[in-house]
Parts: structure tokens; C-alpha cells; sequence
């Protein structure tokens, strides 16, 4: 019985659910989807771009944001929510760069989102954080991350991973086509994130955000022209590999 | 409704309380609370499209108007509705419910089987569906009505799917036509309503 045990967040149903945390989930499905690819030398964060108002500008409707030079996330759900989280992770990247005079781990800032976000769900008259975030980033040691949090305070690393709208069909579809081939190569793995996103964006390259960080390099964010290259060359190498098999066939 | 295929033939203007605007007379036509169209290729066939709330003294004269003093006897007529699921009077649940989901009713006249469930009571229907059903048992007219019980504020993909069993119902199947993007055009019928809302990113 749904209804008795969904007021209030620290209540569990007599099955063992907490239905606000699973609410929560569902409200993250309303965000676009983002994808994550964790490569060799690289990682890669493509989300889709949600359409803007004609009066509104564009550069204040930002997926992803930079959490330190060497970490950054994207998030799908609520807004608002992501924004506080994101400044709550950003000031305690600086915090603790300044207490131990180093820069956090993908870990360590993941564990402690996902700490803030499991908070919020075992306190009194507080709602769960509605967003999903995706967070990267290359380690001291060089090794690159992939973390994937969600509402309900959990933490995981992954190869690759979706979130938000359809991220079954991207999930899928990365299951897929995640080989060590493809992510041989740095333009490999950035292909395969922008080919993931085309599964599920309408109108190709014009909706697709894409943003980058390279061993001991800062974050690097696409400009629409790169992404549209992109999306050509993969259109065009969509086109041989057809051309091939159509000769095959004959 | 400007696919091409749906020609404007009238439209009902009125004003009660609920209306958002003074004027009724230089109403625009976006503003036209009721339309009518007419199928360009089958012109028996008529849609209107009421998209504002006809109070309870306007309903008789709304449908004196569209159906004229003496309505025919061979015409059929279908009803499509939606409501929040949280008025749906049931032993049930409402988490239990598989929202959206369809009801129908119908007239004594309408012999055809619904394609789906009979509203059950002590649920009613209200408003204008509810006139419109009440008019047709009144002069035999065969009516169906199907309401959607729905538990999303606005109009989404999945509440407009619900009424896809309604297209095979014996009433509309010759007006059916199969087109494999239906479920795009759908989407992108819907999604035009969401540019907005900058709640989720």
C-alpha cells in the first residue's frame, strides 16, 4: 500500500521500500540523457542539450560543470538540485586541497556526493536529491574514473554508463559496442560517446554537448563545429561500412 | 489538427466565469473555445475540439446549437475525455491502478462493444462529455464515451497512447490509417509542450 508509506522519507514500507528514494529515481528519467565513457587515456561526458527558450541564453543551461581542474560531472533531473550539490562538491574539492595539500580522487569526491545525497535520505521532513550525476576524472596516478551516483546515495564505478531520459537504450547500446577497440583511441572513445547520444537525440549534432578530460590536461569543452565534424565523420563511416556489406551481398 | 486533412468548418465562442478573456468578441481564432472540423476526405465526418469548461446553464444551448432542435437519427457519436486518476472512486489503491487506463459508457442506442472496461460505479462523468452522452440516450442517438483516467497534470505520450484501443473500436477503424511513425509524430506532437520547464536538465 504505496500511498501510506510515501509521505514521509524515513519510513520504510512493510517490503523494504523507501518510495520517496525510488520517486526520486523516476525524477531523474525526466532529465536528458547523459552518457560516460571511460577510455585508455581519456574521458569523455556527452550529454544531450535540452532545448531553450528563444529568450533565454544558453550558456546558463549547462549539463555539465567542471567540480576541480581535474574532475567534472554531469547530472539528469532536478535543476535545482544539481546546482547545490555541485557547490557543496566544488567547495569541498578547494577544502580539501587547502587541509591536505592535495587534489581530491574521483573517489573521494564521488563517495562524499553520494554521502550528502544518502544524508537526505534517512533525515526528517527532507526530500531525497532528484538528480543522477555522472562524475570523471583522472587520478595522481593517472588512472582515469568513472563514478555514476543516484538519488538514493549509492556510488559504483563504471566503463560506461547512462543517465536520465532513455538511458536504457543508451545502456544498451554501450553494452554493445564497448570493446577495447573502441576505446583504442582517444577520437575511437569520443565516437562512441557521440554515436550512443545518436540513438537517442533528435536532430543530431546541434543537440549533443560533449566535453573532454585528457591525461594531465584540463577539461575541455566541444564547440558545436567539432561536434558536428564529428557527426559527419560518423555518418560518413556509417555510409562505407553499408556500402561494404551491400557489396558483400552482391 | 493542421495536418492538412481537417478542414475548419465553425467554432462555438461563449463566455462564462472560467474564461481568460474579457472580450468575446474579437475573439481570435486560438482563442475560439470550440472548434469543428470536418474530414476533408470523408465530409460525414466531423471533430470538434473543445478545449474550454461550458457551464452547467450553457451546456443545453451549446448542444441545441452544434446538434440542431431535431438531430439526426443516423449519425454515431464518440466522446473522448481524460480525468485525474485521484477522482476514480474505487476499493483499490490508487498505486495499485495501472494509470492511465480507459473507461467507457455508452448509450442505449450504441449496440457495438466498447473497447474497454464500463465505467464502474459510484464514478460519473461530468461537464460537457457528460451533457453530450446525456443528449444522445435523450434523442437515441448511438454515443460512446471514453475517458481516460490519467494521473499526469498535462498531456504526455503515454496518456495519449491510452486511447489507441479506441482506433480499432468499430466507429473509428475505417479512419484509421497506419502510418509506422505514428509513435514519432506522436512524440513530437507532445514534446513541443515541455520546451519550457526548466525543472529538469
Amino acid at each position: 500500500m504505496a500511498s501510506r508509506y510515501d509521505r514521509a522519507i524515513t519510513v520504510f514500507s512493510p517490503d523494504g521500500h523507501l518510495f520517496q528514494v525510488e520517486y526520486a529515481q523516476e525524477a531523474v528519467k525526466k532529465g536528458s540523457t547523459a552518457v560516460g565513457i571511460r577510455g585508455t587515456n581519456i574521458v569523455v561526458l556527452g550529454v544531450e542539450k535540452k532545448s531553450v527558450a528563444k529568450l533565454q541564453d544558453e550558456r546558463t543551461v549547462r549539463k555539465i560543470c567542471a567540480l576541480d581542474d581535474h574532475v567534472c560531472m554531469a547530472f539528469a533531473g532536478l535543476t535545482a538540485d544539481a546546482r547545490v550539490v555541485i557547490n557543496r562538491a566544488r567547495v569541498e574539492c578547494q577544502s580539501h586541497k587547502l587541509t591536505v595539500e592535495d587534489p581530491v580522487t574521483v573517489e573521494y569526491i564521488t563517495r562524499f556526493i553520494a554521502t550528502l545525497k544518502q544524508k537526505y535520505t534517512q533525515s526528517n521532513g527532507r526530500r531525497p536529491f532528484g538528480i543522477s550525476a555522472l562524475i570523471v576524472g583522472f587520478d595522481d596516478d593517472g588512472i582515469p574514473r568513472l563514478y555514476q551516483t543516484d538519488p538514493s546515495g549509492t556510488y559504483h564505478a563504471w566503463k560506461a554508463n547512462a543517465i536520465g531520459r532513455s538511458a536504457k537504450t543508451v545502456r544498451e547500446f554501450l553494452e554493445k559496442n564497448y570493446t577495447e577497440e573502441a576505446i583504442s583511441n582517444d577520437s575511437e572513445a569520443i565516437k562512441l560517446a557521440i554515436k550512443a547520444l545518436l540513438e537517442v537525440v533528435q536532430s543530431a549534432g546541434k543537440n549533443i554537448e560533449l566535453a573532454i578530460i585528457r591525461r594531465d590536461q584540463p577539461l575541455k569543452m566541444f564547440s558545436a563545429k567539432e561536434i558536428e565534424l564529428q557527426v559527419t565523420e560518423i555518418e560518413k563511416e556509417k555510409e562505407e561500412a553499408e556500402k561494404k556489406k551491400s557489396k558483400k551481398s552482391t | 489538427m493542421n495536418s492538412g486533412v481537417w478542414k475548419e468548418v465553425g467554432c462555438a465562442k461563449l463566455w462564462n466565469e472560467w474564461c481568460r478573456t474579457m472580450d468575446t468578441v474579437h475573439l481570435s481564432p486560438t482563442d475560439a473555445f470550440c472548434v469543428f472540423y470536418q474530414l476533408k476526405s470523408d465530409p460525414s465526418v466531423f471533430l470538434c475540439q473543445c478545449s474550454c469548461y461550458i457551464a452547467e446553464d450553457q451546456q443545453f444551448q451549446w448542444l441545441e446549437k452544434v446538434f440542431g432542435s431535431q438531430p439526426r437519427k443516423n449519425m454515431q457519436v464518440t466522446v473522448l475525455t481524460c480525468r485525474h486518476v485521484t477522482e476514480y472512486k474505487t476499493s483499490e489503491s490508487t498505486c495499485s491502478l495501472p494509470s492511465p487506463f480507459l473507461r467507457a459508457l455508452k448509450t442505449q442506442k450504441f449496440k457495438d462493444c466498447a473497447c474497454c472496461p464500463l465505467l464502474e460505479q459510484p464514478n460519473i462523468v461530468h461537464d460537457l462529455p457528460a451533457a453530450v452522452l446525456s443528449y444522445c440516450q435523450v434523442w437515441k442517438i448511438p454515443a460512446v464515451l471514453y475517458l481516460c483516467y490519467t494521473d499526469v497534470m498535462k498531456l504526455d505520450l503515454v496518456t495519449v497512447e491510452a486511447f489507441k484501443p479506441v482506433l480499432s473500436s468499430s466507429g473509428l477503424k475505417c479512419l484509421v490509417k497506419n502510418i509506422p511513425e505514428s509513435t514519432e509524430i506522436l512524440k513530437k506532437l507532445m514534446t513541443t509542450n515541455e520546451i519550457q520547464s526548466n525543472i529538469y536538465t
